[in-house]
């Protein structure tokens, strides 16, 4: 009944008309009154589109001959003129109903195309503005689900490799297990989206099986009927897709920006526990050291022996601070703390580690080989030096008295290649396996704590090291990185 | 702790008065007028970065900072805020005592307005401009000069790689470290230093660069 309306009230209108023109044409002879009809077919184009207004133009061309073309009250035309007002009346009829219609076509897209658009925008303002990334999801999966090509919608995310469904319609065991592997392998199962537009790949009505699509962060699983998919919903469709990637991809970055807050937390309280039990553990060696040093001044009027133990006791308790150093510097490894990266020049590390180690030193003959244009390298000064100073203490304690202990470097395949050997006895080949390990020592007197140190900055820096006997004695090689040449070079 | 310092540096014929935190360190200063200040960052009340930041302008003796620092970036700090020297807990009387006389004889040298400044056998002519080696005369760039003319204006301290940066550089070179390093290397080469045990410029560590005094 609905779909007849149009045409009758366009017969009607025709009616109608036709009265008030023979109304108006009884009492004055005027010309051109057919144009009053085209008013109706305009308007009958707008409102219903082509088909009423075809039928308005017809109508309105047979009652218009057969009341006021004469012969009146016969179809048959006398007259040319009369000929070509009723050609020019159907003409015109026709012609302005498609264009009327057309426009209408175009208005209902662009109509559609806005409400759309205001649908979308609003349903992406309030799930930006949600802190919640969860309730922006639910509610899109929500706007999803009403398109009636949808039938379930959901948001999987995958975190580490493990699919948990976020939002929108349940999901089985099976199904996130899919959502998983899609999103592993980069690939959609039932659809397809290229350029911004959707293509519904399965086509067998209410399918049993979800269309699964991998996005950047997650994976989008939908019920979804491609028989009834039209080109708006499709479009629709497309553009929430591409909400939700956004929406996944901002769950990440809160996720991963919380997690890097923890982390850093975390670094601050290690931090503040290392400097304080740093403080605890040196305090007392400090006053021990200050107290003995003191006394072994000749002012102090200690007798030669007296002195002698005193400096023997120092020579203890500056051990015993090289080894609460170590255990710090070993915590403070193994706590993962940054390094703190910078240019550095290899001579200045050597130099700095001779300087620290120049009363052990003094009995050996230190040879240090250093290229000139030896490049700089990017390591953490601090930690850098330990390695060096560490090294050297170890040759010490192996080197023959008045021994050789030779340092050297040279860049090497993108590298600093740098070594420190000694004229002691060569290591056994087993042990080579072993002289990093914590704890690990070949004396009574070591800690075990000083290589294994030197192996953990060397690999936090990126680089390696290895213990090697070479003719003249045992050689420890090790390599730091680079550092980068700025752009603009120095002076 | 403070007993052993005190009678350490009495053996070596310094007077010495000790006071127990920062507010009397800062009296005492500006009543007793030392030389030098020996100045524990880990002092119970005030804090030590505090104080030291209170003494500077209260007094022209040297302020060595004395502390247990498991952060490199405490020295930087300490010498940014006014500190001419520190030494790390801990230490021999021995050491502290060099490093004393140190800061005592630059003090010296900076009264007497001395226009040259000598670090072993190198010279370096602020008025004239010209830089001996053993009276041989050194050939720098411009950059090389103003670096080796601001540590030796500042000689035996240690110079932090920022100070560096800004004074040479200016400001927008400040983080980039290979400045530094690459010139310091440019400068011991022409004044013929060995880089892994340097007479004049010294590497501190963290820190930045010290001429020896």
């Amino acid at each position: 009944m609905r779909r007849l309306q149009p045409y009758a009230i366009a017969l009607l209108g025709v009616i109608g008309i036709t009265s008030v023109i023979g109304l108006i044409t009884s009492r004055a002879s005027v010309q051109g009154m057919s144009a009053l009809y085209l008013l109706l077919v305009l308007w009958l184009a707008t409102r219903w589109g082509r088909w009423p207004a075809v039928v308005g133009s017809v109508a309105a061309f047979l009652l218009y001959d057969f009341f006021f073309v004469p012969p009146v009250g016969t179809l048959s035309v006398r007259g040319t003129a009369e000929l070509i007002e009723l050609v020019v009346l159907l003409a015109v009829a026709l012609v302005t109903s498609q264009l009327a219609s057309s426009l209408r076509r175009t208005r209902a897209t662009s109509e559609t195309l806005a409400r759309e658009s205001r649908a979308l925008y609003e349903l992406a303002t309030e799930a930006l503005r949600s802190s919640e990334v969860a309730v922006a999801l639910a509610m899109l999966c929500g706007r999803a689900t009403e398109l009636t090509c949808i039938d379930r919608f959901a948001l999987v995310a995958v975190d580490s490799g493990q699919p948990s469904a976020l939002a929108g319609d349940a999901l089985s065991a099976a199904e996130l297990k899919q959502a998983g592997w899609s999103h592993e392998n980069g690939r959609s199962v039932g659809i397809a989206v290229r350029d911004g537009a959707v293509t519904v790949m399965q086509t067998h009505h209410g399918a049993a099986e979800p269309a699964y699509l991998p996005l950047a962060s997650g994976v989008a699983v939908m019920g979804i009927d491609g028989q009834v998919a039209g080109r708006d919903e499709l479009r629709m469709l497309a553009a929430l897709i591409g909400l939700a990637d956004l929406l996944l991809d901002r769950r990440r970055a809160a996720l991963e920006s919380e997690r890097a807050r923890g982390l850093e937390s975390s670094d601050r309280l290690k931090t503040a526990i290392l400097s304080s039990l740093s403080h605890e553990l040196k305090s007392p060696i400090a006053s021990l050291r200050t107290g003995l040093t003191a006394l072994t001044a000749p002012q102090a009027g200690l007798k030669a022996d007296q002195r002698d133990l005193l400096v023997d006791l120092d020579r203890q308790a500056t051990r015993l601070d090289r080894m609460v150093g170590d255990l710090l510097a070993l915590s403070r490894l193994e706590a993962g703390l940054e390094l703190d990266r910078e240019a550095q020049s290899f001579a200045d590390l050597v130099a700095g580690a001779t300087r620290q180690l120049r009363t052990e030193l003094a009995g050996h003959q230190l040879a240090v080989d250093l290229p000139d244009d030896l490049p700089l390298v990017a390591v953490d000064e601090v930690q850098a030096g330990r390695v060096l100073a560490n090294l050297l203490e170890n040759a010490h304690e192996w080197a023959p008295p008045n021994g050789v202990i030779e340092v050297g470097a040279a860049p090497r395949s993108g590298l600093l290649e740098a070594w420190v050997e000694n004229e002691g006895p060569p290591i056994p080949t087993p042990d080579l396996d072993h002289v990093f390990d914590t704890f690990w020592t070949r004396r009574a007197r070591g800690s075990g704590l000083g290589l294994a140190i030197c192996k953990r900055v060397v690999e936090a820096h990126g680089g390696t090291i290895r213990a090697e006997n070479r003719r003249r004695g045992p050689r420890f090689t090790f390599t730091f990185p680079l550092a980068p040449v700025p752009v603009v070079p120095s002076s | 702790m403070q007993r052993a310092l005190r009678a350490g540096l009495s053996y070596h014929d310094f007077d010495v008065h000790a006071v127990g935190s920062g507010e009397e360190a800062i009296r005492e200063a500006a009543s007793w007028r030392p030389d030098v200040i020996l100045l524990d960052l880990g002092l119970p009340g005030m804090d030590g970065f505090a104080t030291l930041k209170a003494l500077r302008p209260a007094t022209r003796g040297a302020v060595i900072v004395v502390s247990v620092m498991p952060d490199e970036k405490d020295k930087v700090r300490a010498l940014d805020a006014g500190a001419d020297d520190y030494v790390v807990k801990p230490f021999g009387t021995e050491e502290l005592v060099a490093r004393i006389r140190a800061v005592l004889r630059r003090q010296a040298d900076v009264t007497a307005g001395e226009p040259i400044i000598r670090s072993g056998d190198l010279a370096i002519d602020i008025g004239r401009r010209t830089v001996t080696v053993g009276g041989k005369s050194v050939r720098l760039t411009p950059t090389e000069y103003e670096l080796l003319r601001f540590l030796a204006l500042h000689a035996g301290k240690p110079v932090t790689h920022t100070t560096l940066l800004r004074r040479v550089w200016g400001d927008y070179a400040i983080g980039d470290t290979y400045n530094t390093r690459y010139v310091v290397a440019q400068i011991r080469k022409k004044l013929g230093d060995d880089p892994a045990n340097p007479r004049y410029i010294v590497n501190e560590p963290g820190v930045g660069y010290r001429l020896e005094g």
